[in-house]
């Protein structure tokens, strides 16, 4: 039996333009369900990875498969948009002409079932009374919260998360890793987390790697 | 499974270059002639007027440049450095005469300063002088048209002397204190070379404005490149030798761009770093406050607020029938063409602003940065290039007809107004994070989705703004409206050029007043965004 899996990444390889390398020879496998994490110091690359698997960089060695396709490699790039991934940024990029519903119907708007999935989101989120407000007028958690629903809507093969809950007290951040372990669970949604906090890696059970050096190592906690 | 990428000629690569061989077409016409014959009216402007035309053009840029450098950079010195009575409100007015073409100050000072005109008579009436008093004699020459362009041309170097003098640093000033330069010798040995570069771009687009004339320069019989050309096209009915002068012109012309270009790179001189805290204003009252408050409400009053006078008190007095039903349709006319050439041009760079977003190209920067250069062809130039542009074409395909049609004045606007366009969406663009595009591509949003969905409606403020500014300059446009509107299609600006070459000033009046209102609408801008820039130091 062939293991489905989610992501493949065979030894990749990255630079901005002249300069030095900062991601090589990196390799990673992601099974259906997998949370994976991955921690660095700034400037490390972590994110770069990230931005790599959603197709806004391009590397220079290496492959990247999503779901069994090769969406990069030397010969091959699938546009961001066809890669069926989703990705929550740091700055959370709500669109600031759209009100939380329709931030959350964005990339569904042709779906048949639009509305209803959008309102599942919008309960299972706890956004129901914020439904028709706009990005501004909501805190920093509720944004996040927005940020995650909209990503989730597409219903996507992987999630890759880049620092989500950066910039939020603590408090807060305990009770939104709550409520969102509990979702990705029910989902069982293939996760890459992206964070400088081991103890939010340890919360959401998944496997940890440290970025040093350009390359990914395994850390056992 | 292999997916192979697409290689496809895409939409968003293809325009910019579609639209380059429409601005370079008139260009390279207009330069071609050079390689062709030179005939008798050539060899009659060369041994006759030629010469004429270089001197006068030389005398006119080195009046102006003299008398624009002493308004300009002086009205701006005073105001951002003291506080006395009135300073506020001379600060937004200083611009206002940028709202009057100088075809139609020149008409205004006619009126104003002529032998009979309205100075001279209330001189006699208020001293009882006798009829054959004259204070102002001919102003129909290049003094006059110097004066003219200066005094609706400074508001170009005030802006952006004012914005020099706004960044330069206190630290600056003090460690020249410190070293022991004099109040006076900071202001000339520091103050004036750090915007030296920023005057010069003033000044070469106040230079650009002044050899791309052609109504004032008429107007007062003086003849310029732009005068000589129309003749030889109108009058002589010789398109080959107006594009062979016209092309001299573009030569002179295209040596200001570069010197404004270089100019502008050079500005950074003007914005050094560390503390930009300024020097605070120092409070004058007294004898310095009226000199400081004179010497700052002169340009208005010569500029804007006496001309305005003239022509409301022709208007009122000499043409009661404001609205009639000429008037109305001329209005209809220019409203209509203004319309179509400012949504035209704001979507053609909003589209080209949006390719560079998608994929940032060094050919395509190059070719965006050239289409900027396009506000200073001179529109009878323009005008001309694409007469002849179009005759080719009308010339291939028997079945068109492009001379004489609308799409000549649409592309002459286009390319004159292709910088005002743009410059509100290179804005626009920035203040939207990049992120923004990243989430959407994410959420399978791309091209004219992407456009549509996200940077349309938050680049709505930049699309009025591209389309006010285009709107209000197509209104005023003259040379290229002049020979490229259709058969019986005047405008608000061809009617008053009309009138005044006809010497019927006061029938003049009405449309002139229309264009001026119109031409406020940026100025209100303008005058907004110097608000801002003073609140933000």
């Amino acid at each position: 039996m062939t293991i489905n899996l989610i992501l493949e990444i065979t030894n990749l390889e990255f630079s901005y333009k002249k300069e030095d390398p900062i991601l090589y020879n990196l390799n990673l496998k992601l099974k259906e369900g997998e949370i994976f994490s991955i921690h660095g110091s700034s400037g490390s690359g972590k994110s770069t990875i990230l931005r790599l698997i959603a197709g806004f960089e391009k590397q220079s060695k290496g492959i990247i498969k999503i779901n069994n396709k090769i969406v990069s490699d030397k010969n091959n790039f699938i546009p961001t948009e066809k890669r069926n991934i989703g990705l929550v940024f740091q700055d959370k990029n709500l669109f600031p002409h759209l009100n939380i519903k329709n931030n959350i119907k964005f990339g569904i708007i042709n779906h048949p079932n639009s509305s209803i999935i959008v309102e599942d989101l919008i309960n299972l989120f706890g956004l129901k009374k914020l439904e028709n407000k706009y990005p501004h007028e909501l805190s920093g958690g509720e944004q996040q919260r927005v940020a995650i629903a909209r990503s989730l809507a597409p219903s996507p093969k992987l999630l890759l998360l880049d620092e989500p809950f950066n910039g939020l007290d603590e408090t807060l951040k305990n009770e939104l890793q709550d409520e969102m372990m509990k979702i990705f669970l029910e989902k069982k949604q293939t996760i890459i987390i992206v964070t400088h906090n081991y103890n939010e890696s340890k919360f959401f059970l998944s496997k940890i790697s440290e970025l040093r050096s350009g390359r990914l190592q395994l850390v056992d906690l | 499974m292999k997916v192979f990428r697409k290689k496809t000629i895409s939409f968003w690569n293809i325009l910019p270059i579609i639209v380059l061989i429409l601005f370079l077409a008139p260009i390279i016409f207009i330069f071609t002639s050079l390689f062709s014959n030179f005939n008798d009216n050539w060899n009659h402007l060369y041994n006759y007027v030629l010469i004429e035309y270089i001197s006068n053009s030389i005398y006119l840029i080195l009046g102006i440049s003299f008398l624009t450098l002493i308004i300009g950079t002086g009205t701006a010195w005073v105001v951002t450095n003291y506080n006395f009575y009135g300073k506020n409100i001379l600060e937004s007015i200083l611009i206002l005469p940028l709202a009057i073409p100088p075809y139609i100050l020149a008409y205004t000072f006619t009126g104003l300063f002529d032998l009979n005109g309205t100075i001279n008579i209330i001189l006699r009436n208020i001293f009882i002088f006798d009829s054959n008093f004259i204070l102002f004699n001919n102003i129909r020459n290049i003094y006059g048209a110097i004066v003219v362009f200066s005094f609706t041309l400074y508001p170009y170097v005030y802006i952006i002397s004012r914005t020099a003098f706004l960044s330069q640093s206190i630290s600056l000033i003090e460690a020249g204190r410190t070293l022991g330069l004099s109040k006076f010798q900071v202001f000339h040995k520091l103050s004036i070379p750090l915007i030296r570069p920023a005057v010069i771009a003033g000044l070469s687009l106040v230079i650009m404005e002044a050899l791309s004339d052609f109504g004032a320069v008429e107007h007062f019989s003086i003849v310029t490149f732009t005068t000589g050309i129309f003749r030889t096209w109108y009058g002589m009915y010789d398109l080959k030798t107006a594009m062979q002068l016209s092309s001299l012109l573009l030569l002179f012309i295209t040596f200001f761009i570069l010197l404004e270009k270089y100019s502008r790179g050079n500005q950074i001189y003007s914005k050094p770093g560390g503390s930009s805290n300024r020097y605070k204003m120092k409070k004058i009252s007294g004898l310095k406050s009226l000199f400081a408050f004179s010497f700052c409400i002169f340009p208005v009053l010569i500029g804007f607020i006496l001309p305005m006078i003239q022509l409301i008190f022709w208007s009122i007095n000499y043409n009661l029938s404001f609205f009639d039903k000429k008037f109305i349709q001329i209005a209809f006319n220019t409203i209509l063409i203004s319309l179509l050439a400012g949504l035209i041009c704001s979507f053609i760079a909003l589209l080209i602003n949006f390719s560079l977003r998608l994929k940032k190209t060094k050919l395509k920067i190059y070719i965006n940065s050239f289409f900027s250069i396009g506000y200073a062809l001179p529109g009878l130039i323009l005008a001309i290039g694409i007469l002849k542009f179009f005759s080719t074409i009308d010339d291939l395909f028997s079945n068109f007809i492009l001379t004489g049609s609308i799409f000549g004045l649409l592309i002459a606007y286009l390319i004159k107004s292709y910088a005002l366009a743009n410059s509100s969406f290179e804005y626009g663009f920035t203040n939207i994070s990049s992120g923004i595009d990243d989430s959407a591509k994410i959420l399978k949003s791309s091209g004219w989705n992407l456009l549509r969905r996200i940077h349309f409606p938050l680049l709505k403020t930049s699309f009025l703004t591209s389309f006010l500014l285009v709107f209000t300059e197509v209104v005023k446009e003259l040379p290229a409206t002049l020979i490229l509107r259709p058969f019986n299609f005047d405008t608000l600006a061809v009617s008053t050029y009309i009138y005044a070459a006809e010497e019927r000033m006061y029938q003049a009046a009405t449309p002139a007043i229309a264009i001026v209102i119109v031409g406020l609408i940026p100025i209100i801008f303008l005058s907004k965004m110097i608000q801002n820039s003073k609140v933000s130091k």
